[in-house]
């Protein structure tokens, strides 16, 4: 916890902020001393983390990894100088709702809370949530604050849980009645136009990530055999390449079949954890992305990447020291989101993205 | 695909920065800074185009692209002190096919003609395709290269944004949300790759400033754009924001299934000019495509530019002594762009 204050207390001085904290930061500050305290005894006795090591033997990695470089990103996303996507950028909506699902993950339960009470203040009247404090549009950064927010009122009921259970409701609400454009079959297109995603932008086509994303909300809330879910998991497995992965949403143009990237292959497969794929390309994908990251794969690449095998239980063994690297050549001056995607990342099958602990409903 | 327009509500959002601080420090800056000759090419009725022959990424480009841009009306002592962005083309780079995008040796040696001159430079982009501006950055070489030439890139995909009224009209978009780097800068230059296009034609300076628009408003890829039509929104983005200038990367560059997928065509040209319709008009020439033709220089044709033979002045080599028929797809609203052979032929 000293470690902790001290951490804070010269981010605050660094960040030019010299003003005496308020009382409900001081208490904001003991709580998530508190929190890290709790975090490092969780990690340390949490055994789905990271790739099980061989018995007998130590986790390679597993304490380095968990007790230095998370930790120090995770300080950083927990002040507001980690919401942005550069250092001293404008308030953004993605980073913050990264930061605050990498908080929940590590058990950082009140610092989560407070940047997801942030984001809820950044929600449109229609429930949606604009790309950062200046821009209302376009809307597809709902889908990951509805995450963050179905995540962070997951704790004990409070105040709090119940105004971040209310915006997450309403930026459900707002996903389903937002779809993209679909088109009658294009033979100079390759994917099926007709079936309806999400888009980038209001009015125009569906695309993988804002799809997946969206799916994996609409699952992490209950709504799995929504309709809409269930179109988009058709959507995501339709637009995947023959040989496995996917381009960023396109399969083939004029004949061509395009070339594969990991960051939206990963989140495509990680919106797709638990479906089946009788043509194959769903576990061609997964083929695809173990050849692919490696120990010089950049940031958002390897995170999204690794959060897609974790979703299917294909985690490469040395993705922890992966993760390190990455998290160490990127430094601290890298954007807040790519650090935050990487402690996400670390967390294997327990990243709150994918997690499967939800409240199960069914709004059929 | 259907061609919807972006919504009313994404275009009354309130601006992020002061438009008009920014509008007055870019738009009065561009106009002062290169002197007579640049303010008479902002819509000129002719504009000097620079092509230099034989070059190659290990050999002298600066001497080149600093001759170039002198040649056609860039004058040195006015950029002191002044921001200068150079704008590259990382659409969806691959280390396989390095024909796809700038070529960082293009990006140095126009940062050090610049920086010699006293300008501030930095390097940007808003990958058109890729989320992972870091993978971009590494698949092309452009990063390794910025960073040992101590340069800033800033990834304008995630800059913050300004809204400003479309200047062109030719589109239903009633404006563009504009990087933060963009609107700050002096004067952008646009660096394209010689590509061939399989929606348009070809890819140029013009074509790529759909690059320099925010992901974070416009999409991966940014399909806002598209819907709208895509050489009604060239010739909209290009009208709105002024102030660029044109180095195209044509030592190697695409054919066929271009602006992704084509294969390598080697020139060894570089083609600078201030006037970036006069310099996609030439090298649509140079390609074999009569920029009579393509929809975004039809509109850009004496509104932004000269795109006419005649109103296009020739420094360094001519077109017809380099010209080099790019393949295009068999596709008859892609073959009748081509350049009647007798024009090619005629002096």
């Amino acid at each position: 916890m000293a470690e902790f204050a001290r951490i804070y207390c010269f981010s605050r001085v660094s960040l030019g902020n010299l003003t005496p904290a308020a009382p409900y930061e001081w208490y904001d500050l003991w709580l998530a001393g508190v929190e890290l305290a709790i975090s490092k005894l969780w990690l340390l006795g949490h055994s789905r983390i990271l790739p099980v090591a061989p018995k007998g033997r130590r986790p390679a990695g597993r304490r380095s990894l968990s007790m230095n470089w998370t930790d120090e990103i995770l300080n950083q996303l927990a002040l507001e100088a980690g919401w942005a996507y550069r250092a001293g950028g404008v308030l953004a909506s993605e980073p913050l709702a990264l930061a605050s699902l990498a908080l929940s993950g590590y058990q950082r339960t009140a610092a989560a809370q407070r940047a997801a009470l942030r984001l809820s203040e950044m929600q449109n009247p229609d429930g949606s949530v604009g790309v950062t404090l200046n821009e209302p549009t376009p809307g597809w950064p709902t889908s990951l604050a509805a995450l963050s927010w179905a995540v962070a009122s997951r704790a004990e009921k409070s105040r709090q849980s119940l105004a971040l259970g209310q915006a997450r409701d309403r930026g459900i609400a707002w996903l389903l009645a937002t779809h993209g454009d679909a088109s009658i079959r294009n033979p100079v297109i390759g994917h099926d136009a007709s079936l309806r995603g999400w888009p980038w932008a209001e009015g125009t086509h569906s695309w993988i990530e804002p799809t997946a994303l969206a799916v994996l909300a609409l699952k992490a809330t209950g709504y799995s055999e929504h309709p809409r879910t269930r179109e988009a998991v058709a959507l995501l497995i339709d637009r995947l390449l023959p040989n496995g992965g996917c381009n960023y949403g396109n399969t083939t143009v004029l004949g061509q079949t395009l070339l594969p990237q990991p960051t939206s292959s990963g989140l495509a497969l990680a919106a797709l954890a638990g479906e089946s794929d009788p043509s194959g390309r769903l576990t061609r994908t997964v083929d695809y992305l173990r050849a692919t990251l490696n120990a010089e794969t950049t940031c958002l690449s390897l995170a999204y990447g690794l959060i897609g095998l974790a979703a299917h239980d294909c985690t490469p063994k040395q993705a922890g020291d992966w993760l390190a690297r990455a998290a160490r050549r990127a430094g601290r001056e890298a954007a807040p989101y790519k650090r935050a995607l990487l402690t996400l990342a670390a967390l294997g099958r327990e990243c709150p993205l994918i997690s499967s602990n939800v409240e199960l409903r069914v709004h059929a | 695909m259907s061609l919807p327009v972006e919504t009313p509500s994404d275009t009354s959002s309130p601006p992020a920065i002061d438009r008009r601080a920014l509008l007055v420090s870019g738009g009065a800056l561009a106009a002062g800074l290169l002197g007579y000759r640049w303010v008479r090419s902002l819509a000129p009725m002719e504009a000097p185009v620079f092509i230099a022959r034989g070059q190659r990424y290990d050999g002298p480009l600066e001497q080149t692209i600093r001759d170039g841009l002198v040649s056609t009306g860039v004058e040195p002592k006015s950029l002191a002190g002044r921001k200068v962005l150079l704008k590259v083309n990382l659409v969806e780079p691959r280390r396989s096919a390095p024909q796809m995008t700038t070529h960082p040796a293009m990006v140095v040696a126009t940062a050090e003609v610049f920086r010699r001159w006293g300008a501030e430079v930095t390097v940007g982009e808003a990958s058109g395709h890729m989320r992972d501006t870091e993978l971009a950055l590494v698949e092309s070489g452009i990063g390794p290269a910025v960073d040992a030439a101590g340069l800033d890139f800033v990834d304008l995909n995630f800059d913050e944004v300004a809204w400003i009224k479309n200047g062109g009209r030719a589109s239903k978009l009633a404006g563009f949300y504009f990087p933060r780097a963009a609107m700050e800068a002096d004067l952008i230059v646009s660096m394209p790759k010689m590509k061939t296009h399989h929606w348009v034609g070809a890819t140029l300076s013009l074509k790529n400033m759909y690059g320099i628009l925010p992901g974070i408003k416009y999409g991966w890829p940014k399909n806002v754009l598209h819907h709208a039509g895509v050489p009604q929104t060239v010739f909209d983005i290009n009208a709105s924001l002024g102030k660029t200038i044109a180095i195209v990367d044509g030592i190697v560059g695409m054919e066929g299934d271009g602006p992704i997928m084509g294969s390598a065509k080697p020139l060894g040209l570089v083609v600078v000019g201030a006037n970036p319709t006069a310099v996609d008009a030439t090298c649509a020439r140079i390609m074999g495509l009569d920029p009579a033709r393509i929809s975004y220089l039809q509109l850009a044709s004496q509104r932004l530019g000269p795109t006419g033979e005649r109103a296009i002045i020739e420094r360094g080599e001519r077109w017809r002594a380099v010209a080099s028929p790019f393949r295009i797809l068999d596709r008859p609203e892609l073959q009748q762009l081509r350049l009647d052979s007798s024009a090619v032929r005629m002096s």
